[in-house]
């Protein structure tokens, strides 16, 4: 974009120098003298009463300070497990030692006495009646069951006509479905547009099928960490790495019932995140409390293990998905059933199954979702929540449309997706998007209409969609006596967020980038911010930055007219420097200048501010094209080619937008082909990276990235959250390109070798 | 625990120490040294984010006790650049933006430096699986590549 002098360059990050020699602060980096490190204790049952816990062999070893449990909590708010644990590795207190080892001692020296009870790891067979009732919660409904039960209170109600033969067939229908009674359900949502089973009837094809998505881990490469010191005042400080420092200010005074003022979180640099660090149970409380019960400094950090043990990872689900299509390709009807496996939390992005619409225009749509205990740990966010998972099963079966009706994958996509003005099924009316560009810039990439391939070789397309927020977010702009400008924030840099900020104050002010600088405050000193996720923060702090720019350049163009004796009208802000318009003689004035004036103005120095909130955003798209080719007596996958266009309104640094496109890609193909966390009746069988296989540079080759830029009307010079979108097609691209490849669908991920090779034995031939 | 007396040079300096023998290399380094630029990913020397270099070879310092580096000499993250000049792969992770996060990318300098000295000429395949060690989460590894290939080309250039 040549109108533009900064924004939208492949500029090196502002946190670049700090982090390629290793002098960038983390969690764990941080230290102070007299320091204790904090060592959690934790269930050896998958699921089982506590009897009791001792803990006096543990206090007698030297070096050990302190030792908490829940009855340390002085709200009683859940941190640690108390009656009965969940899940193995459950957090039930934690150790305050000298030395980390020290700690670590003490913990195995913690003897705890159980009372086992029955597991279940299988959310299918967690809503039977004959399951472990996990957390007391009631029965819920299934779909027909809900629509009957409410017919039937409809017509309970009607008087003047007689509906007994109506009621009495419901009634039947109803006692035939006792399948449909859902146990150990923490939460559900249900959506719907037109009549699903009136368009599945009018449709030329039906295709069904169950798909099943394993939970997997965010892996962020640093563990959660975090110090604290309590002072004798009362007063609390916590270092934490985390996505949002504000949220675990609230957090820890909820769980200990104190006001906000009496605690500074500190947000340090974070290694990774997505979606995954938020958590104030992790380490954030547990080293406040055994800070204030030391009045030392505290260092919480969790191993490896511990996060597979009990991180919050993201859910995993089984979709049952029923498509309708006309032969000509045309959409007709979706529903989805899903089911979510929460773990022993209540959460699970239940509401994103309506994912499973996608981006196109299906005039009968229904979903139903449920959220499923299990003896697992809680999960949360994990980049796009809910969105990878419904769209590898919508695209999975877009696919088996393609190949029964004799249609282009693309081409098929490309005939039902939305324009400008459609309606969203069951939402709003679409904005301005950029779906056909994107999947026309991927198809165009590979050359898709002409594309060649060798016996077990095969190509696969899929296209995913994600909408980001805008939290509330505040930037402060100062200029500085030598023309430098600073800019003073409270928001989370995980992506290169704080770079996109400080290249749009360099681009409204007309400086170089790099007299530029940025300061995130602690959340004593920086005004409120949302957290780092849901791909918010280039929108909500690209704007914020824009504003407070500008409202600098307002003060800035006031103070020359001032000087210069002259309407604000004839002045303007020029490479730097602000000048006359209409003088005769050239006279201007710099921005040193104008700051070092501003000082003895009755005005006061130049502080330029920019607050605001809950901007709507317009949807962002990605496509992704993989070429793979698949051995079928070993069933090993090997990527050739993967393209991934994503529209990101306007790459504000191009850099940042393909390391975020290519990360993405990346995440999303182990999900798909390598990444699941397994259970058995012991609890968690892989914590760790031998058994839990995360993807090297040895297993997929470069990414290419395509950057579309379809503005948003509201964004940063027209930027769209960028972070989340890339993982959402990849599932199903890469499932799509194996079964071009083998002719065979797995539709239970991770396609590992195995399930391709028994397939194809089951299928009886190799490639097609 | 009964401490036991060590020696060895780290980025140049002489450390003479008394360590518990459960210890690790890592541990000393980040906890009694104070060079916490060589990060803990793992413990178990399998996301190579601990990754040093002793003796010219690189090595997971979470899987070394800090004994066994007796005698020899260790160069970590600090002890490659100096105030006005980074290292060349510093330099080409810098400008290709091979790092997001920025916790693996110690390690994966590292790797990538012992790699080099080794062998300028390697060929990208052969590099991506030499360095199948280090775990990056952020990047999707095309840009870390694209480093260590750029990196590599000023080697040879100012060979």
């Amino acid at each position: 974009m040549s109108e533009h002098a900064v924004v939208g360059k492949r500029l090196p990050r502002v946190d670049a120098l700090e982090k390629v020699t290793g002098a960038a602060k983390y969690g764990a980096d941080i230290n102070f003298p007299g320091m204790l490190h904090a060592r959690i204790f934790r269930s050896t049952e998958v699921h089982a009463k506590i009897v009791g816990i001792d803990t006096s062999e543990a206090e007698k070893l030297p070096g050990v300070h302190a030792i908490i449990t829940q009855d340390d909590i002085p709200t009683g708010r859940a941190v640690f497990a108390k009656d009965k644990v969940l899940y193995y590795g459950e957090a039930l207190g934690a150790v305050a030692a000298t030395d980390p080892d020290i700690a670590e001692e003490a913990a195995d020296l913690v003897k705890v006495e159980y009372e086992p009870l029955t597991v279940v790891q299988d959310v299918m067979e967690s809503i039977k009646p004959d399951s472990p009732n996990l957390l007391n919660d009631k029965t819920k409904d299934g779909p027909r069951r809900r629509v009957i039960t409410r017919q039937l209170k409809k017509l309970s109600k009607v008087t003047d006509e007689d509906n007994s033969a109506e009621i009495d067939r419901l009634n039947t229908e109803l006692e035939g479905l006792d399948d449909e009674i859902y146990y150990n359900v923490a939460g559900e949502t249900h959506e719907s547009a037109g009549d699903a089973e009136k368009g599945f009837a009018e449709s030329d094809i039906v295709v069904e099928g169950t798909y099943t998505i394993p939970r997997v881990h965010q892996v962020y490469m640093e563990p959660h960490v975090s110090v604290a010191h309590a002072e004798p005042s009362g007063k609390l400080t916590v270092w934490a790495s985390t996505q949002g420092h504000f949220a675990i200010r609230s957090g820890i005074a909820g769980v200990l019932g104190i006001p906000l003022s009496d605690i500074n979180v500190v947000g340090v640099t974070m290694g990774g995140g997505f979606g995954g660090r938020f958590n104030i149970q992790a380490t954030h409380v547990p080293a406040v409390i055994l800070s204030q019960k030391t009045g030392r400094p505290v260092k919480a950090q969790l191993t490896r293990e511990e996060e597979f043990l009990d991180g919050r990872p993201g859910a995993g689900c089984i979709i049952k998905l029923k498509t309708g299509a006309m032969n000509d390709g045309t959409l007709v009807a979706r529903k989805a059933l899903a089911f979510w496996d929460c773990g022993s939390v209540a959460g699970g992005p239940i509401a994103n199954t309506i994912r499973i619409r996608g981006v196109y225009k299906f005039p009968h749509l229904q979903m139903d979702a449920y959220a499923v205990h299990t003896n697992k740990s809680g999960t949360t966010s994990y980049r796009a929540p809910g969105a990878p998972q419904a769209i590898f099963a919508g695209e999975s079966q877009l696919d088996e449309i393609a190949d029964i009706i004799g249609m282009d994958p693309v081409d098929l996509r490309m005939k039902n997706m939305r324009e400008e003005g459609d309606q969203v099924p069951a939402g709003a009316i679409e904005p301005i998007v950029g779906y056909k560009e994107t999947l026309q810039a991927a198809a165009d990439a590979v050359d898709w209409w002409n594309r060649k391939k060798e016996p077990n070789q095969g190509w696969g397309v899929a296209v995913g969609d994600w909408t980001n927020g805008c939290g509330p977010g505040a930037v402060y702009v100062s200029v500085h006596e030598d023309g430098s400008i600073r800019l003073f924030h409270g928001s989370m840099d995980i992506t290169g967020t704080d770079t996109a900020m400080a290249q749009i104050a360099a681009e409204v002010l007309t400086v170089p980038y790099d007299q530029v600088s940025i300061t995130r405050g602690d959340t004593n000193s920086a005004p409120y911010n949302t957290g780092s996720g849901g791909s918010v923060v280039t929108f909500t702090m690209g704007n914020t930055a824009k504003l407070a720019a500008e409202d600098a350049r307002q003060r800035l163009l006031e103070l020359a007219s001032q000087r210069l004796n002259t309407d604000i009208a004839n002045v303007e802000l020029k490479d730097g420097k602000v000048s006359l318009t209409n003088g005769d003689a050239p006279k201007s004035l710099s921005l040193g200048e104008l700051a070092a004036y501003s000082l003895s103005t009755t005005g006061g120095p130049i502080v330029g501010k920019g607050s605001l909130s809950g901007k709507l955003s317009a949807p962002a798209v990605a496509v992704q094209i993989a070429k793979v080719e698949v051995n079928p007596e070993t069933g090993t996958t090997k990527v050739l080619k993967t393209v991934a266009s994503q529209d990101v309104g306007f790459a504000i640094n191009p850099i940042a937008v393909e390391g975020q496109i290519e990360g993405g890609v990346v995440q999303g193909y182990a999900w798909s082909m390598m990444e699941e966390m397994q259970y058995d009746e012991k609890g968690n069988v892989n914590p760790g990276f031998v058994d839990y296989r995360v993807p090297t540079s040895a297993d997929i080759p470069r990414i290419e990235s395509v950057i579309v830029e379809v503005p948003a009307p509201n964004g940063p010079y027209g930027a769209k959250g960028v972070g989340e979108p890339s993982l959402t097609p990849t599932l199903a691209t890469f499932a799509n390109a194996v079964t071009d490849a083998t002719g065979v669908r797995i539709n239970d991920l991770p396609i590992k070798p195995e399930k391709i090779v028994n397939a194809l034995k089951s299928n009886g031939n190799g490639s097609r | 625990m009964r401490k036991h007396p060590i020696s060895f040079t780290i980025n140049g300096d002489l450390q003479e120490l008394f360590v518990e023998p459960r210890k690790t290399l890592l541990a000393v380094i980040r906890d009694t040294i104070g060079l916490t630029g060589t990060k803990e990913g793992c413990s178990t020397g399998d996301c190579g984010a601990c990754t040093v270099i002793v003796d010219g070879e690189p090595v997971t310092s979470c899987m070394l006790l800090a004994v066994s580096a007796n005698g020899k000499e260790v160069t970590t993250i600090e002890g490659i650049s100096s105030p006005d000049q980074l290292h060349p792969v510093q330099q080409a992770f810098l400008e290709t933006g091979g790092y997001q996060c920025g916790f693996c990318t110690p390690g994966f300098i590292m790797a990538a430096k012992a790699l080099l000295d080794d062998n300028l000429d390697i060929p990208e395949d052969e590099m991506r699986h030499a360095l199948g060690g280090n775990i990056c989460r952020c990047t999707g590894y095309t840009k870390i590549v694209e480093a260590v290939l750029s990196a590599a080309e000023t080697m040879r250039a100012n060979a």
